[in-house]
């Protein structure tokens, strides 16, 4: 089951192995419910536990075996197609030290180039300089309170306790104060394409903000949906990210933008992941499907969702951008905030605004 | 806390409180009361997640006890809180009479002006409860932290009065509607089960059982009209809660079938959202018509 990728700890082995006493153990149904019932926490991973039952139990596997071997080619090739040049030290770094003792006008126009016309060293100066900028999603008043100078709520257990001392007298009113958090920030990529060269770079802003504690949500779409943020848990971004490659399948061109926010909104939207949160869609609004399909997808996100901010490299530095494609006049009403993301520059300007949505 | 033996017992015995339970689920709840774990179950809205409690209780003669959780939620709702008003206008009393010795300002952290909520009552109760955590999925991070702590020792220490333990472990059950992800060390600690819509047949047999009125023609038109409402793909989609409520709001009405006129009458029984409600009417004689 580990190899399947559900983790399963030694103590819900022994878990098991307890569960089955009451039970009897050469019926195959009870081994299946109890090993199902301790070893897999969560929706998500039954068919995999499934699958690993059946084979292991009742030798049942090829057909699975050959059916897996489908998405491990597809997921090589995208791999290839995402695989970021590496900010560890290694030894190029060297060589490199000279070209980085740039002046401040070549870090500027460094900055302003877009991502699709850099080369290999330019591409890691620039994410070098990325890992330094957190996104960090506006807050939010909870329903949780804490102490504080002033405050509409009196905190009735700390003023009493204090007069406790003087006999009864209230002499000093405490109060409290509803606690900020942070909002949850999901991002939706678009990899398909000519994208994957702009969306990579938002993955590495996943990945710091995930390190950040916010509430970070990842998804990638093509012409499907999938979710990656499992796979972006890793400390070190470039294994993060190859992770993450292996788990978008979708690589036969094209883009089905309506239709993967489609099932964004009923698969998670609907189940309250975007709930009071900052969608950040990062698209070039070409799309294949049914313009009314992404008009409804994009109406119904608004309504889940605190913000949509939408990320188009087309836009580029052209302040009077007109949404010129059917997919980006469809989503025009319903985007709060319309950036480009095609530069570093730009996504500082994003990194800068987003504390400040209202 | 005696239990069922074996999985068929349990099965039989929760059909006694009018409970249909699929055999994981039954597999799953006699696990958590051997082993004395929580079992958290997940599932569709309107499945039975709740409800498993209740008749988990009332069949084996416990005391449900039953914590709802909010955002927000925190020790005080949860696990006791000191009347603070009480002690406050005692104190005063006393000072006034000049009776403010040691031994009444130590009665102030007394029993009598402890209020106790569901947490310590669970406790206190033992294996004479059944402990249902209910939405744990609206409470938040710090919650459950918390909530962790008292469910593996079950013992809640309370700084003026001591550590208050339970003898047994009380039945815990926790239900969770996945509008957040729960954390991993929440998750290890309890067992799973997942709770998803059952097949036609089973929901007929569900619907006789907890509407004994009901005709099983009209049953099987309304499971049918159901689950084919199932896969329209809504914005609610309707749970088993909702079909029983539908074919009882007809009985009520005194219908006998289910013609588009009765379903249109009625439709508010299942449907409860305003756009699925549109898309429902545009289909309506597709959804009635018999399989």
């Amino acid at each position: 089951m580990r190899a399947a990728g559900i983790t399963v700890g030694t103590g819900d082995v022994l878990t098991y192995f307890a569960a089955m006493s009451p039970l009897d153990p050469s019926d195959l149904a009870d081994l299946y419910w109890a090993g199902r019932t301790t070893l897999v926490s969560r929706r998500d991973d039954i068919p995999a536990y499934n699958e690993v039952f059946g084979r292991y139990f009742l030798g049942q596997g090829t057909p699975a075996a050959a059916l897996l071997r489908l998405p491990a080619t597809a997921a090589a090739e995208l791999e290839a197609a995402l695989v970021m040049p590496g900010t560890e030290p290694g030894p190029e770094q060297d060589e490199e030290q000279p070209v980085l003792g740039w002046m401040a006008s070549d870090v500027d126009a460094l900055k302003h180039r877009s991502f699709a016309a850099c080369t290999p060293a330019e591409l890691a100066a620039l994410r070098r300089i990325m890992a330094r900028i957190r996104l960090t999603p506006p807050r939010r008043r909870t329903r949780r309170t804490r102490a504080a100078p002033k405050g509409r709520v009196p905190d009735l257990r700390r003023t009493i306790r204090t007069a406790m001392r003087m006999h009864g007298e209230p002499a000093d009113l405490y109060f409290r104060q509803r606690k900020m958090r942070l909002r949850p920030l999901i991002l939706i990529l678009d990899v398909s394409g000519s994208m994957a060269d702009y969306s990579r770079h938002l993955l590495q802003f996943a990945h710091s903000a995930k390190q950040a504690t916010a509430r970070v949500e990842v998804f990638c779409f093509g012409t499907r949906l999938t979710r990656i943020t499992r796979a972006l848990d890793h400390r070190r971004p470039d294994s993060a990210l190859e992770r993450a490659a292996s788990v978008v399948v979708d690589w036969d061109g094209g883009t089905r933008i309506g239709q993967s926010l489609d099932t964004f909104v009923r698969r998670w939207g609907r189940g309250g992941l975007c709930r009071g949160g900052v969608v950040v869609i990062c698209s070039d609004g070409l799309d294949r499907g049914d313009p009314g399909l992404l008009a409804e997808a994009m109406e119904r996100l608004s309504r889940l969702c605190y913000r949509i901010v939408w990320l188009n490299p087309h836009k580029g530095d052209d302040p009077h951008f007109r949404p010129s494609t059917l997919g980006m006049m469809v989503a025009a009403p319903h985007i709060d905030l319309l950036l480009s993301g095609h530069d570093l520059a730009s996504l500082e300007q994003l990194a800068r605004m987003l504390p400040t949505l209202s | 806390m005696e239990y069922p033996g074996t999985v068929r017992e349990l099965t039989e015995r929760l059909r006694q409180g009018s409970y249909l339970a699929d055999r994981g689920l039954a597999t799953a709840l006699l696990v958590s009361l051997s082993l004395h774990r929580p079992v958290l179950i997940e599932g569709e809205v309107g499945v039975g997640k709740t409800e498993v409690a209740k008749v988990l209780a009332g069949i084996f003669g416990r005391r449900l006890i039953r914590l709802q959780c909010y955002e927000g939620i925190d020790t005080n709702q949860a696990l006791y809180e000191w009347d603070y008003a009480r002690q406050m206008l005692q104190i005063r009393a006393l000072s006034e009479r000049q009776a403010a010795d040691e031994q009444a300002v130590d009665r102030l952290f007394g029993p009598k002006f402890l209020l106790e909520r569901p947490l310590l009552e669970a406790v206190r109760a033992g294996d004479q409860a059944v402990l249902l955590i209910d939405e744990v999925d609206r409470a938040d991070d710090e919650f459950e932290a918390f909530l962790l702590e008292v469910l593996s020792d079950f013992q809640i220490s309370i700084p003026e009065i001591g550590t208050i333990r339970a003898e047994s472990a009380p039945a815990v059950i926790l239900t969770s509607n996945r509008t957040r992800e729960l954390h991993d060390a929440l998750r290890r600690r309890c067992l799973y089960h997942w709770i998803g819509y059952p097949s036609a047949d089973r929901e007929i047999e569900i619907v006789l059982v907890r509407e004994p009125g009901a005709t099983e023609q009209l049953t099987r038109k309304v499971v049918d009209a159901v689950h084919r409402l199932r896969e329209l793909d809504l914005a609610k989609p309707p749970g088993v809660a909702e079909t029983i409520d539908w074919v009882r709001m007809l009985g009520f009405l005194g219908e006998t079938d289910l013609t588009v006129q009765s379903a249109s009458d009625t439709l508010g029984a299942v449907i409860k959202d305003r756009d699925d409600l549109e898309l429902v009417r545009q289909n309506l004689a597709e959804i009635t018509s018999g399989a």
